[in-house]
């Protein structure tokens, strides 16, 4: 016997919701063989197993939340790592004939452990065990509709809704979805006032509770709108050598195959003005009641995902070329849609930016990744007209918004933040001064 | 070795064009992959080239040619009375099928977009493979890599392989030359179609097997009509034979295979092995190095195509991001001796084995009509069922168009069918699936065509 506890993920996680499982009770397992998919605040990680040895028990359900040193898995481990670790599918020619007369029955119409037992088969059509497999839930934990037994892919959608909703709510929050999929597991009195307006509540209005990575981006943003008092200092530069520039430096990317975006290039003209004022690249401790200076450039891009807000890291980004940044940014970006990132690469930020104009707007007001003590957005390149010299011209013009922490950070010290960043942007050759 | 070695990078490197290899590259392929495929010999493997195709391209020559032979044409008022043959007729025909099938599946992978490279492959290290042939040599960097390099004859301590006087299977296929008398070493299927084909044609053929019976983990009543079918041939069986002392000759031995490992320096890249040399693999294919698949032979599993088709689809889902395992339930297995014998899911003595307590039905093809209205009667459907839900676990077949008829009941076992269901349903009449209700009413007591 063996116990496998949550580890310490990093970055002073206390905590990690179960995912889903890449094993089941009696696998037996290689060293690092992936075990389970666990969110902690903002990314996927995939645990790998630390031993060689057979699964006894899991003891943690999906969509459960694990606190750090709760026990996830037991392992059968006679000796050290005893049982050599036994391929599922591969027959060995060496095993007694008896005991492998095919493969298809070694993998699940016998018993796997010793023959004695009867292995009960849980009735289910290929395709029903194919999704199961891919959802990662054990077939024989879902309950049948059928008197035969018999699961069908509308039992496994029942357990997986009921998995989610029972992870996620507690009781008071039960919804009426979950009184009419469910009713053994209805609440009283809801169910008693629903009998005769259920159907019209329904279709008034549905409830879901929040899971998952929605649940994490609700909480930081509570916690960051409730302790930061937050303001917004707006502007508008002129972009247009900013445009050209891109334009010019495209085609070059394109050659070496990258594409490259305004992002890598906004990061760069940013990266001098957070030198310039240490202050926007900092932390509040609040307990300590003291600044932190980062020296350390870990720019957070804010990033959509199908799954909502994630904030990958372009680590040591001061230390980077624009290729490089914009190479880092593709892998980054996809990494988001796919939620695929490690978890130093969406953690550790020490300022964020926003691109709100790659996501339809012309202009926002940021709330600030906390801790950190600002966050710049972007919108929207537009051309508009200007009053240029008492005449009109036309300008691509790029909206700003900063939102910073007004503890530490005057109005006037934003200004003068946003009034050199738009130096840079609008000469983006200044860049060249300081370069080694 | 090589001066100016220049490494490529490569997306998905396949190994080996076999079924298992060639199918991987088109599944991935359509996922969107980047596939570059490496193929010593032509497409096809060892199945197309020198295996399932040319045998039985022959085996079905050679059954009509017998049936042209036999008394029962003369009972149907039909006289052939000058029927030969010619081998090497026979022979170009056979390859005539089998470069049609290779054509086939070149066009499939140009059609894909797969790059073929023709050459042999090794590990440098766990994420890059030399490869040489007479025209290239690269030093590929992979991103994902699948394995699929087949297995050969499983060499005999003390008996060479010469191709003349002790024959592999596949050598057994290219005689050039028709011998008066065969003597074939082994229990499986291939031993007793090879044992068909040879006998069919007026070889005179010797069967000697290891163990006590012909196919281990056949139930005996269907296995008792094949042993009848191989003596009509003329076909002698001689059980519990020791290799060692048998001197006859020319000898084909069917003894299994050996997964082609060897030359891939599979230890470069830290992959394990079995001791027989089968790459080890999870249930999603992946080896103990997660990016390198293997599929088909090459991981030691049970020699047959139908497995190696589907882990390569497998293995190029999973690389591409699926969560897929190869978990089918049942493997079906065809015999093409006369009369043809198809099994699959377990026998009765398995099923009790595994601690099913069972009920098992059966129907005589001499009770079909449509067996008689094609002039045979030597057949059987056996099936086997849980006793404590009916459900189907295992079925063989022996008669005519076993063969085809085995695939409705892998469906039933993989859809956890019971007997009722197939006593439910509507077969044509008549039919020879009709055997397959029938005995499925049997086990329910309840067959029509027999009595109880």
């Amino acid at each position: 016997m063996q116990e496998f506890k949550l580890p310490d993920l990093g970055e002073g996680m206390q905590e990690a919701e179960i995912r889903r499982w890449l094993i089941q009770p009696g696998d037996t397992l290689k060293l690092d063989q992936p075990m389970v998919e666990v969110e902690t605040d903002k990314a996927v990680v995939e645990i790998p197993s630390p031993i060689a040895g057979r699964v006894s028990a899991i003891r943690v359900q999906e969509g459960t939340v694990a606190k750090l040193g709760d026990v996830l898995v037991i392992f059968d481990t006679p000796g050290a790592t005893s049982a050599p670790a036994r391929p599922v599918v591969t027959t060995p020619a060496a095993d007694s004939p008896a005991a492998a007369p095919e493969i298809t029955s070694q993998v699940s119409m016998q018993a796997p452990t010793n023959g004695v037992t009867v292995h009960q088969r849980v009735l289910a059509a290929p395709a029903v065990r194919k999704r199961a497999f891919e959802l990662g839930i054990e077939l024989a934990n879902v309950q049948s509709s059928h008197p035969s037994g018999r699961v069908t892919m509308d039992d496994l959608q029942h357990y997986i809704e009921h998995a989610q909703q029972e992870s996620a709510a507690s009781p008071p929050v039960a919804s009426d979805r979950v009184s009419e999929l469910a009713p053994a597991q209805a609440n009283g009195a809801r169910r008693s006032a629903s009998v005769s307006f259920g159907k019209q509540q329904e279709e008034a209005e549905e409830r879901q509770p929040l899971t998952g990575l929605r649940k994490r981006i609700a909480e930081r943003m509570e916690r960051s709108w409730r302790t930061i008092p937050h303001a917004t200092a707006f502007d508008e530069i002129d972009g247009t050598a900013l445009a050209a520039l891109r334009q010019t430096l495209k085609p070059v990317a394109e050659q070496r195959g990258v594409r490259l975006t305004y992002m890598p290039l906004l990061v760069k003209l940013l990266l001098p003005v957070l030198k310039e004022f240490p202050i926007f690249n900092a932390s509040l401790d609040e307990e300590k009641r003291e600044i932190v200076y980062k020296r350390a450039y870990h720019i957070g891009i804010a990033t959509d995902s199908p799954e909502g807000l994630l904030v990958p890291v372009l680590r040591n980004a001061d230390q980077l070329t624009i290729m490089q940044i914009a190479e880092q940014l593709e892998h980054l970006i996809a990494g988001a849609q796919k939620r695929t990132l490690a978890l130093s690469e969406v953690s550790g930020s020490t300022f964020t930016l926003n691109n709100v104009g790659s996501f339809g707007g012309s202009s926002g007001t940021p709330i600030i990744n906390y801790p950190e003590t600002a966050i710049l957005a972007v919108g929207r390149l537009q051309e508009k007209a200007i009053v240029q010299d008492s005449k009109i011209v036309a300008r691509t013009m790029l909206p700003l918004a900063l939102s910073f922490d007004h503890r530490v950070i005057d109005g006037a010290l934003a200004g003068r933040f946003l009034s050199r960043f738009r130096a840079l942007v609008e000469q983006p050759q200044q860049l060249l001064l300081d370069m080694i | 070795m090589v001066v100016g070695d220049v490494t490529t990078a490569v997306d998905v490197l396949i190994i080996g064009a076999g079924p298992a290899g060639y199918v991987a590259a088109i599944r991935a392929a359509q996922l969107g992959r980047h596939v570059t495929l490496v193929e010593a010999d032509s497409v096809g493997g060892v199945c197309l080239q020198r295996g399932c195709i040319p045998l039985k391209a022959l085996l079905s020559a050679s059954e009509r040619y017998q049936q042209m032979r036999q008394e029962s044409l003369a009972e149907m008022g039909i006289s052939a009375e000058t029927v030969s043959f010619d081998w090497p007729s026979m022979q170009a025909w056979k390859q005539s099928v089998v470069e049609r099938l290779v054509n086939g599946v070149q066009r499939l992978i140009a059609g894909n977009r797969i790059e073929l490279l023709k050459g042999t492959a090794w590990f440098i290290n766990s994420e890059e493979m030399r490869v040489e042939g007479e025209e290239l040599s690269h030093r590929l960097k992979f991103e994902h890599c699948v394995l699929a390099t087949g297995a050969s004859a499983a060499p005999l301590p003390d008996l060479p392989y010469d191709g003349q006087q002790v024959l592999t299977p596949e050598q057994a296929l290219q005689l050039t030359e028709l011998p008066a008398k065969l003597s074939i070493f082994g229990s499986d299927y291939i031993a007793l179609e090879l044992a068909t084909l040879f006998a069919r044609l007026g070889v005179q053929v010797r069967l000697y097997t290891p163990g006590d019976q012909i196919l281990p983990d056949v139930d005996a009543t269907p296995l008792r009509l094949v042993q009848a079918g191989l003596r009509k041939l003329g076909v002698q069986i001689a059980t519990k034979a020791d290799i060692a002392a048998l001197d006859e000759r020319p000898l084909v031995v069917s003894n299994g295979v050996r997964p082609n490992t060897a030359r891939l320096s599979l230890d470069e890249a830290a992959i394990k092995i079995t001791e027989q040399g089968g790459i080890i693999v999870d249930s999603m294919q992946q080896s103990s190095v997660p990016h390198i698949y293997a599929v088909g032979d090459c991981t030691g599993s049970r020699a047959l195509a139908s497995i190696a088709i589907k882990q390569g689809k497998i293995a190029a889902e999973v690389l591409s991001g699926q969560r897929v395992q190869f978990a089918p339930l049942v493997v079906p297995l065809v015999v093409h001796t006369t009369p043809e014998l198809a099994t699959v899911g377990l026998s009765a003595e398995a099923a009790e084995r595994a601690g099913y307590s069972i009920i098992t039905g059966r129907f005589p093809l001499a009770a079909n009509g449509r067996a008689l209205t094609l002039g045979t009667d030597a057949g059987v459907a056996t099936i086997v069922a849980n006793k404590d839900d009916g459900s189907v676990l295992g079925a063989t077949v022996v008669g005519p168009r076993a063969g085809d008829l085995i695939g409705q009941m892998s469906l039933a076992i993989e859809m956890g069918a019971t007997l009722t269901d197939l006593s439910e349903i509507i077969y044509a009449h008549p039919g020879l699936s009709e055997m397959l209700q029938e005995s499925a009413d049997h086990a329910l007591n309840q067959a029509i065509h027999i009595l109880r």
